[in-house]
């Protein structure tokens, strides 16, 4: 028997604006110790799918159809019911490890109260079971830690007690979403080798919500691909991923960056780089947030700066656009000696350089239209330009980002994020940069998105010439468009050299295990990856 | 289609419904939509026709003293009765309203733009000049802003212009905070610090960015601060500190008729009472429904 | 070590914001007409009296050199002496200042008490008939003048029903005035209800807030029921916020004070500070003003303390 089923499951959320559907016609099943991967891009409705198989979707949400889990009716359950079944029969892990336990709670009391809901056990023995669960789900020292707070955790571990209280009462059901998108890939490795065990050891179902096909290749046995509420495509792992029939998938598929196991470096680049970061330090109170950084961008090539959260990467990016005065060290911008430049001159150097950061909703000022945003380097640089001029050449950037030259008259608020990060590109060339900062100027996109707007970044750089420095999470990216790569971690630089020579044959073992952890999305090749790195686990 | 049970949750509902990022409705739909504040707009319009436009239709003498009419029950010929001088107390209540509302909008307009000031230069500037600003700040809310009222009234006495500056003088703590708080943030905004990078001056970064879209957060504090003004000059006056006779507002009115009501002349008491109460209700109202149709934070 | 550090960085601060407070406190007294003296010797007094007086007391050397006198003078406890009653300030104030006290935190109790769960009533009942009349209520609460609220409520308790008296206990000290409860209860409700107002207003905003937080999702996931996530979980989230705000109320309650014992007739600090005003009595009233901005300064930093201990997250100072 099934663990979960659903049947034409359809969800509505009533807006300002009307009635929205989510969901339609969705039909799945998951059965006892198999995970079924619930993959799509952002509003494709899978997390939707997720909630309300636990009973969970907001007050706003209508759903229709049949869901049961181990035989019992979701959909129109009373909430008293859908209590009972919730930490029980079936439980979820969420995305956001860093809001999803109480801040003022115990981590050991949250457990236990998990294994109370259910279960008429004293005060003392579920304390015990809570300490025993944060053992098996991996925490260190659990006595010690089950009297943490939260936020005195490191993500990955406030995951782990999200699992730990997820499996307080062995379900049958365990509904992952997007359980480790929030975390770094080595973490990520972890979690994920955690869940599969956990998995395994008492046979639960798993429903995994995810966007990233590494993990799908890495954990599922079937995958179900959602598209605008509805699934396109089901089947066993391997012939999703390797054999997709629908289109959308193979279209998908195609987009994830992947990591090459093969591959040459092209000659490096011989000329005086256009930015210089010569030991540089910086400290943010007690925080030692950079500690002796070299790093050159040289004309034209892509410097790819990556490591995990908390590394420096992105400090060191504004180190150089002179953000961040550094504590010690000198970076050099076109030559000139950033930290002693002022005023006008200062001004005319940093005209050099374009910036596109992360996040595509804070970038752009919502007040402003599209080509005021895109227009404002002018108007800071270019003083004598005409208003026509101006009108001439924004039209030309926007046409260069691939934008409709109807976006010019819109707000932000009206275009979707890839357009957007594509404005803040427009923005950020409109003057004609020797240099392009980009700060993970993809990572909040869809991966279909993500590479449209990469290769627009490529391109325009073959184009115009335009150094860049690249600073990235994602391995696969930085290999694709990075012809040298700096590997930073707890500050300092670990490692740095052409690309293919670093990620291909990686000198310090950290940079090992960083490539090691980043799932590649074929189902084959992950599955051998996972026994090699076991086998050396065990040697 | 059944009704999933979870809606008797939707206190728990995450706002918004699909994750599909499209645009909130429109400033004036969302504002429209508390009720409370548009009626307490419907409130402020009919209380500025009231007592400025009333007394062109409502003729009364508010000058001189006419002793032969005083404390009189509302008639036909004083609709609201008379006061213990004999002025009129519906054509008081209008020259009284004048007072209160103008004091009022004026003091309170005058307070935010201090604080809006103060705040601004204190969020932008950061360090150390940030951390004086803001001691002084603190130091001003913790002097009750009704004693230095006190103090400066029992010094200079003023009228409504002293009244105004005094007043806005005292009342600028509060949306410093504010302002300066959403400064801090604006100015870590990534379009912000992108015009920085490339850049452009910390005027344009003020002028461009952080003024505009503080707007909100300063409208709805000038809101709540016109609220907080006409109730302190009510305080004043009660304390026998306010505009002098003649002259009058509403505060005034109303302590001038304390004594009054142990007798039972409740038309010198009531109708003053109510018409703080509901002007003050209603910018309050204005104020929550203009911050939840801007979705700004709170009121300290 | 960082709860020493944290103490220390924090009574600066409160030093520092009670040095503004007396540059203040002095400008004011140095704005008026004539200087002290012509508040002294009134203003009937001659140009010669006023500048002899000046020399006498040190008021014709510069003004920061004043300054440091004066502040020498608050250091000993040294308020100045009363121009009516005759009397040392700091004694008057010693005499009056517990029965404030007495006043302002029984108001702030029962307004706490009433005001977080109609606050959280409220949230749970968000955009209900509960949620609009209780905020149309708290608006009203707020709106009224605390004095217009204390009229009709002697009218109606004292006059029409005579269930409580309409003067506040009148006895010197703090058992007399205790020893009369039902002489409080006008009084005390009266500083209470703008109170419950507000603190309603806060408690419904921050538990809407936590309602929609992460954790409660978890929580519900993990099988527990509305009440349980309601009092385990966001009950506690959302008072401490609230906890923060009491600090900064402390002024409000002292000037609520200042109506509430002049219309109850209750001799505590207001009552002082409010004749003092009628007889432009300064070294009273600047006292009175020096001795709450002191007390405010305090109740912040007891409020940020306690904030301390109650929500981890700021002990460490991640919050």
């Amino acid at each position: 028997m099934n663990i979960l089923t659903i049947e034409d499951l359809g969800v509505t959320f009533s807006t300002e604006t009307g009635d929205v559907p989510a969901v339609r016609g969705v039909s799945l099943h998951v059965r006892p110790g198999e995970t079924l991967a619930l993959v799509g891009e952002s509003g494709s409705g899978k997390s939707t799918v997720a909630l309300a198989a636990m009973g969970l979707l907001p007050g706003t949400a209508r759903a229709s159809g049949r869901v049961a889990v181990d035989g019992t009716e979701i959909v129109g359950a009373s909430e008293a019911s859908l209590a009972r079944l919730r930490g029980r029969t079936a439980s979820m892990v969420f995305q956001e490890p860093a809001t999803a336990l109480d801040p003022l709670t115990r981590v050991g009391a949250q457990i236990a109260e998990v294994v109370r809901n259910h279960r008429d056990v004293s005060r003392s023995e579920a304390a015990r079971e809570a300490v025993e669960l944060l053992r098996r789900v991996g925490i260190p020292e659990p006595e010690r830690r089950a009297s943490a707070f939260p936020f005195q955790l490191s993500g990955g571990q406030r995951q782990r007690v999200v699992i730990a209280m997820a499996i307080a009462n062995s379900p049958g059901l365990l509904i992952a979403d997007e359980p480790t998108t929030a975390l770094d890939v080595t973490v990520q490795a972890e979690i994920l080798d955690l869940l599969r065990r956990l998995a395994a050891d008492s046979g639960t179902g798993v429903l995994l919500v995810t966007h990233n096909m590494g993990v799908v290749a890495d954990f599922a046995d079937r995958v179900a691909v959602m598209l605008r509420g509805e699934v396109v495509e089901t089947g066993p792992v391997e012939d999703v991923l390797l054999r997709p029939e629908h289109a959308y998938t193979r279209g998908l598929l195609a987009a994830v960056p992947r990591l090459r196991f093969s591959g040459e470096d092209a000659p490096p680049a011989e000329e005086p780089p256009v930015v210089r970061l010569r030991d540089v330090s910086v400290r943010f109170g007690r925080v030692q947030a950079l500690d002796g950084v070299f790093l050159d961008v040289r004309p034209g090539e892509t410097v790819g700066l990556v490591g995990e959260s908390g590394s420096g990467k992105s400090t060191a990016a504004r180190v150089a656009l002179g953000l961040v005065a550094p504590a010690s060290g000198s970076v050099s911008l076109f030559g000139a000696d950033l930290g002693r430049v002022r005023g006008r001159k200062r001004r005319a150097l940093l005209s050099g350089v374009g910036v596109v950061l992360q996040d595509p909703v804070a970038s752009l000022d919502a007040r402003m239209s599209v080509a005021e945003c895109v227009a404002e380097p002018l108007r800071v640089h270019r003083r004598g330009m005409s208003g026509a001029e101006r009108r001439d050449r924004v039209a030309k950037v926007l046409e260069l980002v691939r934008l409709p030259r109807e976006l010019a008259g819109r707000g932000p608020r009206e275009l979707s994020g890839g357009q957007r990060q594509r404005v803040s590109l427009a923005r950020a060339l409109v003057l004609e940069p020797r240099l392009l900062v980009a700060d993970e100027p993809t990572s909040a996109l869809d991966v279909s998105v993500q590479r449209t707007v990469l290769e627009v970044i490529a391109e325009l750089q073959r184009e115009l010439g335009f150094a860049c420095l690249f600073v990235s999470h994602d391995l696969a990216v930085v290999q694709e468009f990075a012809q040298r790569v700096v590997v930073m971690r707890d500050g300092r630089v670990e490692e740095q050299g052409p690309t293919m020579a670093t990620l291909l044959r990686p000198e310090t073992e950290y940079t090992r295990r960083l490539i090691a952890a980043v799932p590649v999305p074929d189902p084959v090749v992950q599955r051998r990856r996972r026994a090699e790195q076991q086998a050396e686990v065990t040697a | 289609m059944s009704v999933q049970s979870a809606g008797r949750w939707g206190l728990i509902a995450p706002r918004g419904g699909a994750a599909d990022g499209r645009s909130p409705a429109p400033l004036r739909a969302r504002f429209a939509r508390n009720r409370l504040a548009v009626a307490g707009v419907a409130v402020v319009v009919l209380f500025l026709l009231f007592c400025f436009v009333g007394p062109l239709v409502y003729s009364t003498d508010q000058t001189h003293t006419d002793l032969t009419q005083v404390n009189l029950a509302p008639n036909s010929a004083h609709w609201l009765g008379t006061d213990a001088v004999g002025h009129d107390q519906l054509g008081r209540l209008m020259y009284g309203g004048q007072v209160s509302l103008l004091v009022g909008l004026a003091a309170g307009v005058l307070a935010t733009v201090i604080g809006t000031l103060w705040g601004a230069v204190a969020g932008y500037a950061g360090g150390w000049v940030d951390a004086v600003m803001m001691r002084v700040v603190d130091a001003g809310i913790a002097i009750p802003a009704l004693f230095i009222l006190l103090v400066v009234s029992a010094i200079t006495n003023p009228g409504p212009l002293g009244l105004i500056v005094v007043l806005g003088l005292v009342s600028w703590l509060v949306p410093s905070r504010l302002v300066r708080a959403e400064t801090l943030t604006l100015k870590n905004r990534d379009y912000v610090l992108t015009l920085r990078a490339t850049g452009g001056t910390h005027g344009r970064a003020i002028r461009r960015h952080i003024l505009p879209n503080a707007v909100s957060t300063i409208v709805v504090a000038a809101t709540f601060q016109i609220a907080d003004a006409i109730l302190l000059i009510a305080y004043v006056s009660y304390l026998g500190l306010g505009v002098q006779p003649p002259k009058t507002d509403w505060g005034g009115m109303l302590s001038a008729g304390l004594t009054a009501a142990y007798s039972g002349r409740w038309w010198l008491i009531v109708p003053p009472g109510l018409a703080i109460i509901l002007v003050v209700c209603a910018f309050n109202a204005i104020g929550d429904g203009l911050r939840d149709a801007f979705d700004v934070r709170g009121r300290a | 070590m960082d709860t020493v550090l944290y103490l220390v960085r924090r009574l600066l601060q409160a030093l520092a914001v009670i040095l503004i407070v007396t540059i203040v406190v002095f400008c004011l007294l140095h704005a008026l007409p004539g200087g002290p003296a012509r508040g002294i010797l009134g203003p009937q007094a001659t140009a010669g009296q006023i500048a002899a007086f000046n020399h006498e007391q040190g008021l014709d050397r510069s003004l920061p050199v004043q300054y440091v006198l004066y502040l020498r003078e608050l250091v000993q406890g040294d308020l100045g002496t009363s121009y009516t009653l005759n009397e040392a300030v700091s004694r008057l104030i010693e005499q009056r200042l517990p029965k404030t006290l007495v006043l302002t935190v029984l108001s702030a109790m029962v307004g706490l008490v009433l005001a977080v769960p109609l606050g959280m009533w409220q949230a749970v009942r968000r955009n209900k008939p509960t949620d609009y009349v209780i905020t149309t209520l708290s608006f009203v609460a707020y709106s009224t003048p605390v004095y217009f609220l204390g009229l009709l409520l002697i009218l109606l308790f004292t006059q029409t029903l005579r269930w409580f008296p309409s003067q506040a206990p009148q006895g010197d000290t703090l058992g007399q005035v205790l020893a009369d409860p039902a002489g409080l209860v006008l009084p005390v409700v009266t500083g209470a209800a703008s109170m419950v107002a507000v603190f309603s207003r806060y408690m419904r905003g921050a538990t809407l807030e936590n309602l929609s937080e992460d954790y409660v999702r978890t929580a519900r996931a993990g099988g527990a029921g509305q009440y349980a996530v309601l009092f385990r979980h966001v009950f506690r989230n959302s008072l401490t916020p609230v906890v923060a705000m009491l600090g900064y109320y402390v002024p409000v309650l002292f000037g609520g004070a200042l109506v509430v014992e002049q219309l109850f007739n209750y001799p505590g600090m207001g009552l002082l500070f409010w004749s003092a005003a009628q007889s432009s009595d300064y070294p009273v009233l600047l006292g009175c003003v020096l001795v709450i901005s002191v007390a405010t300064v305090v109740g912040t930093l007891l409020a940020d303390v306690v904030q301390r201990v109650v929500d981890p997250r700021v002990r460490e100072g991640r919050a």
